[in-house]
């Protein structure tokens, strides 16, 4: 109807360069992509709350079918019960709608995180909602969850949600902490041993050189997170692979609000490409692992992830012609001309 | 000549008492069997959407969502929550159901077995009591992922106390979800039954702005206004400025208020050389009144004759 791909090319922009500018361009840009091409990935730990639309572009454009929202804390301490729940009702409606516009199937994993445990009042009011929450569709899993400061606060809420995730039979996807991680990382998995859970419905976060050996040999998941400066870059990640193999092991960017970067996961595939890693072992840590694990929750069917554009169509989408999922128009970034 | 009149007076007067009477009897009698019906149109929606149900749903689904039905309140809200555990997703063939103390009907055209599960548990609250019967529907409001908020809205034609709902309704208008917003608009009587002018057009023109097609909107017709069709008409000029277009169905909308502004917007539809635009304006333009839109008719009849098919309706340009 309006606004169709058939106008924009009728009318093209005298902005564009020269074919031999362009095509360089695009090499420069483009180039990681030559090793991924063909690959779906699958990121299991991303911010979208945070990112911009086009983020979302740019992951459909990089192979990437799905994805998973933790909740987490919003940069800054929530001051009230109704915030919690708006931001909970965003995972499950807004985000899962932006998503589906770009055909990428959206996931979530819902807690109450170790930063605003110590705000015990509202954290007690948080612990009475979440159940709620916990047996929406799409819910994957408890997270992000664990610790962060260490304190007697983080615990009790970090045991009472362990509670809830046994009880609902969903994966456990634990934060561990920036500051005293080795340490922090054990108790995580002793309280979770301790009480009672299968660690193979749980998932141990952003771990390192220091913690990937301890949390594998106890039967644990393990994933790692590629973020600039303060977690894994993808080159160590590479390394970790080739030592460990792929098995239990997942990658995810964690992007959010911080400088991060949303095409972690397929950036790191395309690494691994180049340094030699087995395509079937890529395919482990960047899309297989991360389903199977958070796939023990019941709520994720791969076949979802695969024919995208099909999510849901059957009973949604018939008969309109935009906000279709996959179908969102394109526009030209390089183009200085915006219609 | 008196005698005349006084009897005259008498005839009417009897016809008069024999008219209150009848009528007052009419009230006295009909009423019991007014509540008596609505008491069995209530029940029938609960009857109609399970007999779909069971056309669609497998026995143990069948089993699963009778046994939810029968649960208390916080039973039914968790039933509510979880039923895609239980209840696949599979659409459903279209149907319609005809909606109590109103001239229209659900329409639903694309269901899914799962949303109508959760219609059904949502006629399972206890209405006695109004205001806990608000607070328990919209604090499912409030927690709804998309697929909720989908068989909330789709369901509030059938709820109690519907017109209390109608703020309510107007929030999914404002949504910028599609699903939750199609709920409402598409093949759900609910706003032709109780938006005030404002906000049904504005239902319409979000629609139209959102690049939906409007055809699936209840009583598209028998809402017409005045103000929709001048909007309508600076919606498309808005477009137009813009080197962009219109879809033709929404010319419709303008039939019963053609003015000379709109006309000329027709002309304008004309010289598009758009095929689907020419049959618009020749669409409105039959049915219009407007002395220069029968004008404008006469005028560009070689061009209505370039469509070839004259008997072409609004139909074809659903889509």
């Amino acid at each position: 109807m309006c606004q169709s791909g058939n106008e924009m090319r009728q009318n093209p922009s005298h902005f564009e360069g020269s074919p031999e500018e362009q095509q360089s361009a695009k090499k420069v840009e483009n180039n990681y992509r030559d090793y991924i091409k063909g690959m779906n990935f699958f990121d299991p730990h991303i911010h979208m709350t945070s990112r911009t639309t086009d983020d979302y572009q740019a992951l459909a454009d990089a192979g990437v079918r799905g994805i998973i929202e933790p909740a987490f804390w919003l940069g800054q301490p929530r001051t009230g019960l109704s915030t919690f729940q708006d931001y909970y009702n965003s995972l499950i409606g807004w985000e899962r709608f932006r998503s589906s516009q770009f055909g990428i199937k959206h996931y979530c994993t819902i807690g109450l995180n170790s930063r605003e445990a110590n705000n015990v009042p509202l954290a007690e009011q948080v612990m009475e909602i979440l159940p709620l929450y916990l047996y929406k569709e799409g819910v994957v899993g408890v997270g992000e969850i664990g610790f962060d400061d260490q304190t007697p606060e983080e615990e009790k809420f970090y045991r009472l949600q362990l509670e809830l995730a046994k009880e609902a039979r969903l994966p456990v996807q634990i934060h561990t902490p920036h500051r005293d991680k080795k340490k922090g990382t054990e108790r995580s998995m002793d309280i979770a041993l301790e009480m009672g859970l299968d660690p193979r419905m749980v998932i141990v976060d952003h771990n390192n050189e220091e913690t990937v050996e301890s949390v594998l040999d106890q039967g644990f998941w393990a994933a790692f997170t590629i973020y600039p400066f303060t977690k894994m870059g993808n080159e160590r990640m590479v390394e970790i692979v080739k030592k460990y193999g792929p098995e239990r092991i997942m990658v995810n960017s964690a992007a959010d609000w911080g400088i991060s970067d949303p095409l972690a996961v397929p950036k790191t595939a395309a690494l691994m490409t180049m340094k030699g890693i087995p395509a079937e072992h890529i395919k482990l840590v960047t899309y297989n692992n991360a389903i199977e694990a958070f796939g023990q929750s019941g709520q994720i069917n791969e076949s979802d992830l695969l024919e995208p554009v099909s999510i849901d169509q059957s009973k949604k989408y018939s008969g309109n012609t935009v906000l279709r999922g996959g179908q969102q128009p394109r526009i030209d970034k390089s183009s200085v001309i915006i219609k | 000549m008196p005698d005349k009149i006084t009897g005259f007076k008498t005839l009417i007067t009897k016809i008069l008492v024999f008219y209150y009477t009848f009528s007052f009897s009419y009230v006295i009698f009909d009423k019991p069997q007014i509540l008596n019906t609505k008491n069995q149109r209530f029940m029938s929606y609960k009857q109609e959407i399970f007999d779909v149900f069971e056309n669609n749903a497998s026995p143990e689904e069948i089993e699963w969502l009778q046994k939810q039905a029968e649960k208390n309140t916080t039973g039914i809200k968790m039933a509510f929550v979880g039923a895609p555990r239980f209840i696949s997703k599979k659409g459903i063939s279209p149907f319609t159901i005809s909606v109590k103390e109103s001239n229209f009907d659900v329409s639903a055209a694309n269901w899914s077995l799962d949303q109508l599960a959760r219609i059904y548990l949502l006629l399972h609250f206890d209405p006695t009591d109004k205001d806990s019967y608000f607070s328990t529907i919209e604090s499912l409001f409030l927690s709804a992922d998309i697929n909720e908020a989908v068989a909330l809205y789709s369901a509030l034609p059938l709820l109690e106390y519907r017109k209390d709902w109608t703020f309510r309704a107007t929030e999914a208008v404002r949504t910028n979800i599609g699903e939750v917003f199609d709920a409402i608009a598409f093949g759900n009587p609910f706003p032709a039954i109780h938006f005030n002018k404002q906000a049904w057009n504005q239902l319409i023109l979000k629609c139209i702005f959102n690049e939906k097609s409007i055809h699936r909107i209840v009583g598209l017709d028998e809402r017409r206004n005045e103000k929709l069709a001048i909007s309508i008409s600076d919606f498309a000029h808005e477009r137009w400025a813009a080197n962009r277009t219109v879809p033709p169905l929404i010319w419709k909308l303008t039939i019963p208020y053609v003015n000379d502004q709109i006309v000329k917007d027709l002309d304008y539809l004309m010289k598009t050389g758009d095929n689907d635009n020419i049959l618009a304006a020749f669409l409105v333009l039959k049915a219009s009144t407007n002395s220069n839109g029968k004008a404008l008719l006469n005028k560009q009849k070689s061009k209505i004759e370039t469509l070839g098919d004259t008997q072409l309706t609004w139909k074809y340009l659903e889509k």
